[in-house]
């Protein structure tokens, strides 16, 4: 365990800007959220930080030691794959115990069949250790992957999507497991992800990534109330925050050319009138979807609302986000 | 299983085409697609098998086809399994038989290996290494007997320029402890870049991401090889030693045109031997029970190999 400092890390890949100029300390015991669409750059820093690619510019340090140019076995770094990698030719056991018989960890044969078997018990896979890992599903697949990082502690954990294809109960129980192993353990986690539940309930910070550049550090509350950019908000929050022409409103400041609500900055009861279209309840909430002035919008509302599509509610802003035309904030 | 191919075709017919052939059903309409194949195996396979099984138990002579041919039972094979001239064409067979597998399966691995390795050019390496493979074997043999030459060859010369030797101290075609070597060189020189472009198949079947996992799972490159690379290709390199091996039990070109199955019988392989046997001295029933014999070996041998590779490929 150790703190991950990258310093002005630039990476290019022929004409692409992977990453552009990107500083980020993870903090020991930290767990580090990316977020950022496709071709962000989100996988590229943990490839960065894994040392399975070199930076064109910058400085990766690990735990204070200058890791540039350093392999990924000489860094100590557990990475799962977005696409898994499993070792085809092996059963889901040898693969979960290949990271333990590298010479460097000298585990005797009971200590590999003991961590093998509580990182199984703990992914629900245990039943299928003797299985190739070919003869799994995506699901297990990816459990084994992440298996195959736990097993042992490294001095960061690097994670690239790695619930995405499991179902929702095990995604659900296995956030609360990583979330332990991180508490438990003090290991920093850098994880990549799109899910929104994932990124608000794990996260310790949240790194947001904007074609290649940082755009936003800090905590998931900070960049959920305090976005920097349209961009930044509209990562975090579901239902996504609406972005509406700032002159819908009045009291817009001067510059702001949108007007930026999260649906609990959407006051119900009073203000401009606005038709609903169509109502979802959830069971713990309703959602709202209305017409104002030809715009849609998504809003919450009681979880035993009686509005029926076709009803008039009255909406105002409450404490708004305003951006300017380029999308940044404006105060 | 031919039963139930036509009963498979039958069924995977669409309703209506028979009624374009009248008066045919479609079982008959599958069978009619069918025969003609079946008919040139029975023709050109299979009868020819059981013709030689039954002249095996004669003393048939295929250049007097009007001499009484006798029922001699079992005694071709009796001859045969008891002539240590036969037994040591079989000993020749099998020497070279397994040094070319070991040599071509060495070298061609390795050759893979390096070719493997992204670099400037490998595809035009790539075209050269395979160049002997497109050549005739009667061309090869031809020329490696000019190499091979002890006055003016340029393998001699080699040997001679590396290990200070004179170059006409040896022959390799002419020595009875060299021409077993000489026909391994040639053989291993013209078909290990068919071992090699298998085995390059088994490496690129291998995801660059399985290495990358590996790295971060802390595998040298010397435990990657030994865990991933090796054993995911091990299938492949399998593949390749089943076919050099049935190729070479059936050596016949290429040591005919470099040896001529000399000094002596030193390298008269066993499909040099059967040869002469049934086309030189016409002792066609006493080589149809020859070439039982191999068939049988070959056939057991490769059916007990073809187990071991499925085996290989289900891990």
């Amino acid at each position: 365990m150790a703190e991950i400092t990258l310093s002005n890390i630039t990476k290019r890949f022929g004409d692409t800007l992977a990453l552009d100029d990107v500083s980020m300390t993870v903090p020991n015991g930290a767990f580090v959220v990316l977020l950022g669409p496709t071709g962000a750059g989100k996988t590229t820093t943990l490839r960065l930080v894994s040392g399975l690619d070199q930076p064109d510019a910058g400085r990766i340090e690990i735990g204070g030691t200058d890791v540039t140019r350093m392999t990924p076995a000489q860094r100590n770094v557990a990475m799962v794959f977005q696409q898994y990698s499993l070792y085809p030719h092996m059963t889901v056991r040898e693969n979960l115990g290949f990271p333990l018989k590298s010479p460097l960890l000298r585990y005797d044969d009971a200590q590999i069949a003991r961590k093998v078997s509580e990182v199984a018990e703990m992914l629900q896979i245990a039943h299928k250790l003797d299985n190739k890992a070919t003869a799994l599903s995506g699901g297990e697949m990816q459990r084994v992957s992440i298996g195959r990082a736990l097993v042992r502690r490294p001095e960061v954990y690097l994670m690239d999507e790695p619930l995405s294809s499991l179902d929702a109960k095990l995604r659900a129980d296995l956030r609360v497991e990583l979330k332990n192993i991180q508490a438990q353990s003090g290991v920093p986690f850098l994880y990549v992800t799109h899910d929104q539940i994932e990124a608000m309930t794990m996260a310790s910070h949240v790194g947001v990534l904007d074609h290649g550049r940082l755009v936003q550090f800090g905590t998931p509350r900070e960049i959920y109330e305090d976005p920097v950019s349209v961009y930044a908000a509209s990562r975090l929050g579901l239902p996504r925050i609406n972005i509406l022409p700032a002159d819908l409103f009045a009291g817009a400041p001067t510059g702001a050319r949108y007007i930026g609500l999260r649906p609990e900055q959407i006051r119900q009861g009073d203000g401009a009138e606005s038709r609903v279209i169509r109502v979802e309840h959830l069971g713990d909430q309703t959602r709202l979807h209305l017409k104002f002035r030809n715009h849609d919008l998504i809003t919450v509302t009681d979880a035993h609302s009686g509005l029926r599509s076709g009803d008039i509610v009255q909406i105002t802003p409450d404490a708004p986000f305003y951006f300017d035309a380029s999308g940044a904030r404006v105060h | 299983m031919s039963h139930s191919v036509i009963a498979r075709a039958a069924e995977a017919t669409p309703p209506g085409l028979a009624r374009r052939f009248k008066g045919l059903s479609d079982r008959a309409i599958a069978w009619s697609f069918v025969a003609p194949t079946i008919f040139l195996l029975l023709a050109v396979n299979i009868f020819p098998l059981i013709w030689t099984i039954r002249l095996s138990f004669t003393n048939f002579r295929a250049n007097r086809p009007n001499a009484e041919v006798e029922w001699i039972g079992l005694r071709n094979y009796d001859r045969i399994l008891t002539d240590s001239d036969i037994w040591q064409t079989m000993q020749a067979t099998a020497h070279f038989l397994c040094w070319t597998i070991v040599l071509q399966v060495l070298i061609g691995f390795s050759l893979a290996w390096l070719i493997n390795r992204k670099f400037k050019g490998n595809d035009l390496w790539t075209t050269i290494i395979v160049l002997p493979m497109m050549l005739s074997p009667a061309v090869v043999g031809n020329f490696w007997t000019f190499l091979y030459q002890p006055q003016i060859g340029l393998f001699n010369y080699v040997v001679a320029f590396f290990t200070g030797a004179d170059p006409t101290s040896f022959s390799m075609i002419g020595s009875v402890s060299l021409a077993p070597w000489a026909i391994i060189i040639v053989d291993t020189w013209m078909w290990t870049p068919f071992v090699m472009l298998i085995c390059l198949a088994g490496l690129r079947s291998i995801p660059d991401s399985i290495y990358e996992a590996a790295e971060c799972d802390r595998a040298s490159k010397w435990r990657q090889f030994w865990t991933i690379t090796l054993p995911m290709t091990l299938p492949f390199l399998m593949l390749a030693v089943l076919f050099r091996g049935i190729e070479n039990f059936k050596m016949f070109d290429l040591v005919v045109q470099l040896t001529g199955g000399g000094p002596g019988n030193t390298t008269t392989l066993t499909s040099i031997d059967l040869k002469r046997e049934a086309f030189e001295k016409w002792r066609t029933g006493y080589a149809s029970a020859y070439a039982i014999i191999l068939f049988v070996t070959v056939f057991g041998l490769a059916s007990i190999y073809v187990k071991a590779l499925n085996k290989v490929k289900e891990r």
